[in-house]
Order: C-alpha cells, then structure tokens, then sequence
C-alpha cells in the first residue's frame, strides 16, 4: 500500500520542526548517528567491569536470576560434566544441540547426542552462546545450523555453553563483537534466565514456555 | 472493529468495579508489588535518572527525524528479504494481516481456507481489534501469553498492558481451564498456580507446532538493522515466531529507534520500570526470514507498521506521548488505577498513559472523560522512565473537553459558580469564612463530617474532615504577619 506510506511520510513532514529544519540537515544528521552510532547515554558502572570482576559479576546476575554455572577447565571437560548434570537432574542420558563446531571433536562417551531443531518435547538441549553481557547476566545466543533458535526455547533444561573470554562488561561490548564478526543471524537471542511468569496472581512460576531451567557451562579461557 | 469503547461510561464502570469483590481481591494481591520491585531495581542503578534522560533525548531524537528513519528502516527490512506494509488506520492494518493469513491457508492447502494464528502478546492488536477480524474471517486464533490466554479463554480484553490478567483470580483461573481444558481428568487438583502454569504449558506447546501464522508486537525497531525486538518473560512470543511459517509483526511506527546502542540504554530503563528486572529474561531481534542454510525459523516475515492517528501526533502538545515505550510504571504507581482496575478505563489502555491515549484514538466526545480521573498527585510522571509529563497532557485534555463544552452540566455550573467568587476577592474571603464557621457549627466537635450539601456522592464512601476553623488565606496572612515581625526583628 505505498498509498498508505506516502500519506504517512508527508504527513510527518508536516509537523512543526520538519518544516522549520531543512530536509538535508536532518538526513546529514540521521546519517552521521546510524554511522557513527553515537555512544549518548551514560554507560553504568556495572556495565563496565574489566577482568576478574566482569566474569564474577556475570556469574552472580545469572545466579540471582534463578541461572545454574559450572565452572570448566576446557571444552573436553564438557561431556562428562553434562553427563553428570544429566543424571543428577534425573533426565535421560540424552541431549540435543547444534552443529557448532566446537561440539564436534569431543568425545560424548555413552552420551546419546542427535542435531537439528527442537522437538515437541526435549528433556535437555545444548547450545552455543556467542557472547555475554555482565552487567545483567545476560547471554547473547545467535541463530543458525550451529544454534537452532527453537533449542533455546524448547528445551525443558537448557544447557549453554560460553567461554570466560567472550564475556563483555556491557550489551555495547556484545553489539561491537556482534559486528566484528560479520554475523547477520535472523534472530539475537538475549537470554537473562529461565523461563518464568507472574500472570497467576502476581506469583513468580518458572518454566512458563521456555525452559524450567538454564544451565551454563563456563569455559575458564580467560 | 475495534474495540466497542465504554469509556464514556467511565463512572458507571468505577461504581461496578468498586462493587466487584474478584476485582477487589486481584488488585489488592496485585496492588503495590510491580511499584516496590521498581523502587529496589532503580535503587540498585545510580545512572538509573541520567538513563531516564538519555533514554527521553534518543526517542526525542528520532521523532523529530521519523520520517527518515521509518525510510532507512524499510530498506534495512526489505535488504533481509521481509516486507513492511503501511497501514494509516486500525482497519487498513488489520486488511493487510487478513490477506497476509489467507494466503498462508492456502499455502498450506487447507481446503476451507482457515488458517491457525498464534499470537504473542500484543497491545497494538487489541488497538486494531484483530483477534476479532481474524475470527470473523473463520481462522483459529492462540493467545500464547499466559495472561493473554486466561483473558482470551474469558472472552476478555486486557485490564494492565504488562500484566493483562491481573484483574483475575486463581480460583477463577481454575474454573476457566476445567471448562476449557475437557481433555484433562475433571477431578485433577490445582493445588497452587505452579500446577496452573504446568497445565497452560502442555496445551500450548501443541498449539505452537499446529500454527500456520505467527504474530508478534515490537517494543522496539531499529533503523540501523532492520530488526524488530520483543521484550518477554515466558518465551512464548519466540515460540510463536520461530514455529509459525510466516512471522508477521505488528507494531506502531513511533516503535522505532536509530541504533542498537539506542536499544540497550531503552532496555536499561525498560525492565527496571516494568518488574523491577534489570533485564527482562528473553529480549529477541529479528532480522527478516530464515536464512537458507538455517534449520528452523519462519519462511516469511512481515511487519505491518501502524500509524492509525499517531502522525497527526507529531508537533503538537502530546507529541512527548509518542515516547511511551509501554512499560506500565505509571499505572503500577496510579492510585486511581489501583483501586478501579483498567477495564474500568472503557478501552485498550488503561491508566494514566491511557487517560492521555484514549482521546486521540476514539475522541474526546467518547474518552474525554479519563483525563478527569485523576488525582494529579504526578506519580505517574515522577517514575516514566521516559519523563513524559502526563498530568500537563491530562489537563490539555481537561481544556479541550471543557471547551468543547462536553463537561457535563452540574460541573460546568460549579465552575461558573466558583469564579463568580474567585475574581472577586473581598467576597471570597467572606464567603469562606461563613462556610468554614457553618462546617464548624455542623461538625458538633466532631473531628469529621459524614454528609456535605452537593457533595452527596463523596461523602458517601469516605467522612469530610472538619476546617479547624480558619480559611486558608486567613492562616496565610497571619503567616506573613509574624515573618514581618520576625524579619524586624533580626534587623
């Protein structure tokens, strides 16, 4: 309906400061703030933490958000550590994830693994993080063959896997990576803990559509 | 079809709402908690009143260069492979979701041409009344937000724009799924609301895998990307567009900000305002639709940008309007809101946001009356993590009823009544006085008065406190009597 579109752009350059300004003032400026995306807020301290403190930081907001970490050496301790976490979650020996490359040369023992998208039902998936953002505890996962979307949702406990290195102080440090590494994903996905809901009387419920619990696996790298 | 408004009826519908002992219940368990999680997030942030000012100037920002940043905005959509549709009006959006439907039915071969439509939670579809257009059309429409789904499965609309189903009980809850829910045991227990969210769960995760469309609302879209964000807690909204053959999002055009540093300092204040949560648990940016080597995802993805009167919006006295980016603080922190709920408010949004809201959309003939329901205590401005200025656009609103002469009678008289006497000073102060003596003399030395001449409907519910016998100017003069003296005095 370019009917429509039209009527509503003429009619927002009808308003007071559009006709004061002039059209190529106002597109230089738009143009300067998309390419320079200029930093105009403050960032919060929190948001700014270095080291040791950025990965203790993100390690308490995701426990305070209801978040389980293990701590890791490396990756090839991941299969044991997530065969353990299985059982004592009584869930089966079973586990559903990504393609991503640094799932593929471990070694899953007796761990029954398949790829692919989530299922109707899935005791336990397994994905990929690609950063993080310690202020809030956030984990910032993005979508492909090596990190279906549907895992992240679909998943009754969902496993994550990060390494301490990727963690950024802030969202900005996850945005600036996000574009270093060239990677235009259909979706972003900021996770801040497990599912929950307070639509039944103002009562906190976990696991309302998403899963019931979030598990990180923290590669000590850094 | 929108949504028939009874916000004219605004007082009928507080005097039932005050006699509804559900509703009492719900708020008074509600009542409160979303305002103290607010107060502890924001006392954990000590940039939280320099994020509020940055977050106002960047919507600031962008409205005055809408025009362009819609544009940098389309093209950024359309290089991913998504379509955006213009809609001017409720009607023109709701078309355009209805073909966008249809196709999809017969895309899936279905013989009737009814398709399934998921939906995440969307305040703009209840602007544009599109559940019923799409049920009209003979499709199965799917609440997929648990409130949402409550309300949806009691015929109801929204009484809170975060919290739709805060105006209903657990008990009631119960009832609503043991009627709905017939393939369960009827004599299962829910012993606890964990019991009601286990049940919500395990129907709705087989509606996701059934939809053919899935729909969405946008808390934010951002010109640099291309991307549409929603804000969740459930992850049903991420469900309903990743399992849906075509995503389609409907979101109002001042949604829109430049970058996605714009977004994170919105998300900062956004959460916080909202629950009291620093981060809300699933925040999502969409870009366009599943990539070719992608295993999940939709094939399609559509947004429908809604002006529907927004635009006429712009350079006027409620452009500072287009800020609101729906958090709920300010109806959390209305005592009005509290006490009679939102459906009281006659239209899709309530509260104070809604009292500014509602006249744009449906007039001020039929919502002029919201303006009026207020206190002007100005809590609702004091935590808008967007600092807009509710109560000066409520009392714009207040001037363009009383000029347009749809105040009603009895108030119109009061007011000529009283500045009969304000804009004589001398009698004014007499006839205060006499009234002030005459409460007195009434009051028997009472602390209080139970009824008061014209004030009937007051008195009713609460007592008049009795004047401690001088008016307020003639307290002041003695005031600035005794400063004299002591003024004098140190000189």
């Amino acid at each position: 309906m370019s009917g429509a579109r039209d009527e509503i752009l003429s009619r927002i350059r009808r308003a007071e400061w559009a006709t004061a300004d002039s059209e190529g003032r106002r597109r230089a400026e738009v143009e300067q703030r998309l390419a320079a995306r200029a930093q105009t807020a403050p960032i919060p301290g929190i948001a700014r933490l270095e080291g040791a403190a950025r990965v203790e930081r993100f390690v308490e907001q995701l426990q305070a958000v209801q978040g389980a970490v293990t701590r890791l050496p490396d990756l090839a301790a991941l299969p044991e550590a997530l065969s353990n976490e299985l059982r004592q979650r009584n869930l089966p020996q079973a586990i559903r994830k990504g393609a991503d490359p640094d799932f593929a040369g471990l070694d899953w023992g007796a761990l029954e693994t398949s790829d692919g998208p989530g299922r109707i039902e899935e005791p336990a998936t397994l994905t990929r993080a690609f950063s993080a953002a310690a202020e809030t505890g956030t984990l910032m996962l993005t979508s492909g063959p090596d990190n279906p979307v549907t895992l992240t949702f679909l998943g009754e406990t969902h496993f994550v896997v990060l390494r301490a290195s990727e963690i950024e102080a802030g969202l900005e440090g996850a945005w600036a990576r996000l574009r270093a590494a060239g990677l235009d994903p259909r979706t972003v996905n900021l996770v801040t803990g497990p599912s929950r809901t307070a639509d039944i009387e103002q009562t906190l419920e976990l696991g309302a559509h998403g899963p019931v619990a979030l598990h990180l696996f923290l590669i000590e790298d850094a | 079809m929108t949504l028939q408004p009874t916000s004219k009826e605004f007082k009928a519908n507080v005097s039932a709402a005050l006699a509804d002992p559900n509703l009492r219940q719900a708020m008074g368990q509600a009542g409160g908690g979303l305002a103290a999680k607010r107060a502890v997030a924001v006392a954990a942030l000590p940039e939280f009143e320099a994020l509020r000012d940055a977050a106002r100037d960047v919507k600031n920002h962008t409205l005055t260069h809408l025009d362009l940043y819609l544009e940098k905005y389309e093209a950024q959509v359309e290089a991913s492979g998504g379509q955006v549709h213009w809609a001017q009006t409720a009607d023109e959006a709701s078309k355009i979701v209805l073909d966008i439907v249809a196709r999809a039915a017969e895309a899936r071969g279905a013989d009737d041409g009814k398709a399934i439509v998921n939906k995440g939670k969307s305040m703009i579809s209840e602007e544009i009344g599109l559940n019923q257009a799409l049920e009209a059309a003979g499709h199965t429409v799917v609440e997929t937000d648990l409130g949402e789904y409550i309300i949806q499965l009691r015929g109801e609309h929204p009484s809170h724009i975060i919290a739709p189903a805060v105006h209903v009980t657990k008990a009631q809850v119960e009832e609503d799924f043991r009627a709905a829910h017939t393939q369960f045991a009827p004599d299962r227990r829910f012993p606890d609301a964990a019991s009601l969210v286990r049940e919500a769960r395990a129907v709705l995760r087989e509606k996701y895998f059934q939809a053919d469309v899935g729909i969405t609302g946008a808390n934010m879209l951002i010109a640099e990307t291309g991307q549409s964000v929603i804000v969740t807690n459930e992850g049903n909204g991420d469900l309903t567009q990743s399992l849906g053959c075509i995503h389609v999002v409907i979101a109002s055009l001042e949604k829109i900000v430049p970058t996605l540093e714009d977004a994170s300092t919105i998300l900062r204040v956004l959460g916080r305002s909202a629950t009291g949560q620093a981060m809300s648990v699933y925040t999502t940016f969409s870009r366009g639709p599943r990539r070719d080597e992608d295993p999940d995802g939709p094939e399609e993805y559509h947004v429908v940008l809604l002006d529907n009167g927004r635009t006429s919006m712009l350079g006027g006295e409620f452009q500072d309007m287009l800020r609101c980016i729906r958090c709920g603080a300010c109806m959390n922190h209305c005592p009005v809101y509290q006490t009679v709920g939102g459906h009281a408010y006659g239209w899709v949004y309530p509260g104070p946001m809604g009292a500014v809201l509602t006249p744009n959309f449906i007039g001020v003939e039929e919502g002029g009356h919201l303006p009026n329901a207020s206190t002007f205590c100005g809590r609702c401005e004091s935590v808008c993590p967007m600092r807009i200025p509710l109560p000066k656009m409520m009392r714009h609103w207040r001037e363009r009823e009383f000029e347009q002469r749809l105040s009603p009678a009895p108030t119109r008289y009061g007011l000529d009544f009283w500045a009969f006497f304000a804009i004589r000073p001398t009698l004014y102060h007499w006839a205060a006085r006499w009234a002030v003596w005459k409460m007195k003399l009434f009051a028997r030395g009472e602390g209080s008065l139970g009824w008061l001449p014209f004030a009937g409907a007051w008195t009713k519910h609460r007592d008049f406190p009795t004047p401690e016998g001088r008016t307020f100017q003639q307290l002041w003069a003695q005031r600035q009597r005794e400063r004299e003296q002591d003024m004098r005095g140190v000189g």
